[in-house]
């Protein structure tokens, strides 16, 4: 059998997640001894131009490049995957808004700067993607989760559970009745609850949860925070989730 | 379009233009802008080490600790003792992790003839697990200390929101003690590598208590004063700007550090540190050198974090944060204040010098923001480097030069990421 031909991409990002790959350590061995990887920038310089069986891009296509490089990756890949935040959600650099691109770029570089980028959106504004591997950054046992089960033909599947189950598991006293705002429970689980457990704050960085309720914790944020915290909490990650903007364009006329 | 334009082995995305007819090179940067401090402002003083690590996924909790500084400066916020120690214990993981990474898995190939760094697993099994030991070690530090491998859960203002256990700590001991052997291997080896040969004056920049210390013509000045220093330049090539010390090309990150003296650091258990045999191989005039100097890094910063360890171990562990300066939540929230508060945060990053500033308005919330990071710093010395390696090699074929000039810029080690933002 031959092995499924990867490619590994990473579009502007803080490459964290391809970190993890290499915190794998002793399993990435395992599973570079049944994949070959024919394509990836950071780990080496031996390239081939596809097709990819599988494709895995971490990171936000921000400039003209990367958008049409996204497109040419689809086309010439079989299963397109999305490593962590920023690939499949927007993440950290879908907080800056399209139309506030053009002050910032003056501001921080000059008005005669020419930029480069357009707009930061998850690679599904762009392209279909087969499957979000998520978090900011991604846990290393998700990561090899998803690998087997693409490996054995499987379609990868998301945690049927929320980040509440596992954040009872890590035995954490629960945010919301603290009166502290936690994303918690509309997040699908796989992080372990490891930012909860630190004593951060959740912001749901491992994507929004099947049938999640929304409103409903918005309403319960609404005790004991303000509109701008809860606007806060909602776009930390979610800048670019239509399920989450909704909701804020929703805070925002009611302001009104 | 999928093409293979770009260094490989670096992070993120640069590329090196040759008119090989005239002899010029210039380093491209491709990376998208994030505008990271343009995302900071409407943000929390809490939020802003939580967004800042995302900056840079090799090097988060350089910036995770730049932005809590900043934010304890602007509000004057004295951490405890416990804190202090726990910080540097996260950074010598830091440090760690980032040099071993980029040493083993993006520098040592071009040394030893393979392509990707885990070839070495088939090539040198004994080797490999000592590399394996040490990729653990730093993961497991910043796990233990800062919550997580990559972007850390347990910091905040004032402190930490939780500390480890003296019996995290235990284990973590017993793990650098395991680890000793390869510590010592990675010095030892990366002391016999032969280094392309280049010779350039550089100006090797550093902090030293509480100020910036240059190597060569450069004024020593405050920390403070970094912006007035550190001057950042627009290029048409590239999305991030090069920064230059006092008007000239510099160059941060272990070789300056070891330069300036950055670190005398003090002896474990009795035993002398053993660095000094090492340093007396590095010559400062050679970037190339950049590499063993941060293989002797690994050396100091293993020492430095036994040596926490045990003093922890020792004493009596306070997990409180100071809250007796720091303007309560009613303040915070903005009725009682009116002022401005203003901050800067510097720390040696693995890279490098690292500057974050910070202004808040009376609720907390962030008015500014001002990032300088270690890669900006090292872009236009990377160019210096890179046309003297032209210069220096005419003697040599097209390809063999192309290679040196690639191995050039990693042993830079820039994060091309880090540098845009």
């Amino acid at each position: 059998m031959t092995k499924p031909k990867i490619a590994i991409y990473d579009f502007t990002d803080c490459e964290g997640c391809e970190v993890k790959l290499v915190s794998l350590r002793e399993r990435l061995l395992l599973i570079e001894k049944k994949v070959d990887i024919i394509n990836w920038r950071l780990g080496q310089e031996h390239f081939e131009s596809g097709p990819y069986d599988i494709t895995i891009i971490e990171g936000t296509p921000v400039t003209e490049y990367e958008i049409k490089l996204l497109k040419e990756l689809r086309e010439n890949s079989k299963i397109l995957i999305a490593l962590g935040a920023c690939a499949a959600l927007g993440g950290i650099p879908g907080i800056m808004p399209e139309k506030d691109r053009k002050v910032w770029y003056e501001k921080i570089y000059t008005a005669q700067y020419h930029p480069k980028g357009i707009d930061a959106s998850p690679l599904s504004a762009h392209v279909s993607v087969d499957f979000s591997i998520h978090g900011c950054p991604v846990d290393e046992d998700e990561v090899v989760k998803a690998v087997e089960e693409l490996l054995s033909g499987k379609a990868p599947t998301y945690c049927g559970y929320s980040v509440c189950f596992e954040c009872k598991v890590a035995g954490n006293p629960c945010r919301i009745v603290e009166s502290k705002p936690c994303m918690g429970p509309i997040t699908q689980g796989g992080c372990k609850a490891v930012c909860i457990s630190g004593g951060s704050p959740c912001y749901g960085c491992f994507g929004i949860r099947d049938q999640a309720n929304i409103p409903a914790l918005i309403k319960i944020f609404e005790k004991f925070a303000d509109e701008n915290e809860i606007k806060r909490y909602l776009t930390m990650f979610h800048n670019r989730t239509p399920q989450i903007t909704e909701q804020v364009k929703k805070i925002d006329e009611y302001k009104k | 379009m999928i093409s293979n334009e770009f260094i490989a082995k670096i992070e993120g995305h640069g590329s090196l233009k040759i008119d090989w007819k005239n002899n010029k090179v210039k380093l491209n940067i491709h990376e998208g802008e994030r505008l990271f401090e343009g995302i900071l402002v409407g943000r929390t003083a809490e939020e802003s080490h939580w967004i800042t690590p995302r900056i840079c996924g090799v090097c988060p909790i350089a910036h995770n600790l730049a932005s809590l500084s900043a934010i304890e400066d602007a509000y004057g916020i004295e951490i405890n003792e416990t804190s202090k120690l726990l910080r540097k214990l996260m950074m010598a993981g830091q440090i760690i992790q980032s040099h071993v990474l980029h040493l083993f898995f993006l520098v040592l190939p071009d040394y030893i003839g393979i392509d990707r760094g885990t070839e070495l697993a088939q090539k040198d099994p004994k080797s490999f697990a000592k590399v394996l030991l040490l990729k653990e070690l730093g993961d497991d530090i910043a796990r233990i200390v800062a919550g997580r491998n990559v972007h850390p859960t347990r910091t905040t203002v004032g402190g930490f929101h939780k500390i480890p256990t003296k019996d995290e700590l235990r284990i973590l001991l017993e793990k650098l003690k395991e680890t000793k052997d390869a510590v010592e291997w990675t010095a030892k080896f990366f002391s016999k590598l032969e280094y392309p040969e280049l010779n350039v004056e550089l100006e090797l920049v550093a902090h030293k208590d509480g100020q910036i210390v240059s190597s060569n013509f450069g004024a020593t000045v405050s920390i403070k004063d970094y912006k007035e220093n550190i001057e950042e330049e627009l290029r048409d090539y590239s999305t991030a700007k090069f920064g230059k010390y006092q008007g000239r090309e510099m160059m941060v990150g272990s070789l300056a550090r070891l330069a300036i003296g950055f670190k005398e650091t003090p002896s474990v258990d009795g035993e002398t540190l053993g660095v000094d045999k090492f340093i007396d191989k590095l010559n400062f005039q050679n970037p190339f050198h950049n590499n063993l100097a941060q293989a002797i890094e690994i050396l100091q910063f293993y020492k430095q974090a036994r040596k926490i360890i045990e003093k922890l171990l020792q004493m009596e562990m306070d997990a409180k944060i100071p809250t007796s300066e720091t303007p309560s939540v009613e303040e915070r929230s903005g009725k009682t204040l009116g002022v401005e508060y203003k901050g800067i945060g510097a720390v040696e990053a693995p890279r490098g010098g690292l500057y974050h500033e910070i202004h808040l308005d009376s609720s907390g919330i962030i008015t500014y923001a001002n990032i300088i990071t270690p890669t900006v710093q090292n872009l236009t010395s990377m160019e210096k480097s890179s046309q003297a390696l032209l210069d220096q090699t005419t003697d040599k074929d097209q390809k063999e030069r192309e290679k040196l000039l690639n191995m050039l810029i990693r042993a830079y080690d820039p994060c091309i990421t880090c540098s845009v933002h």
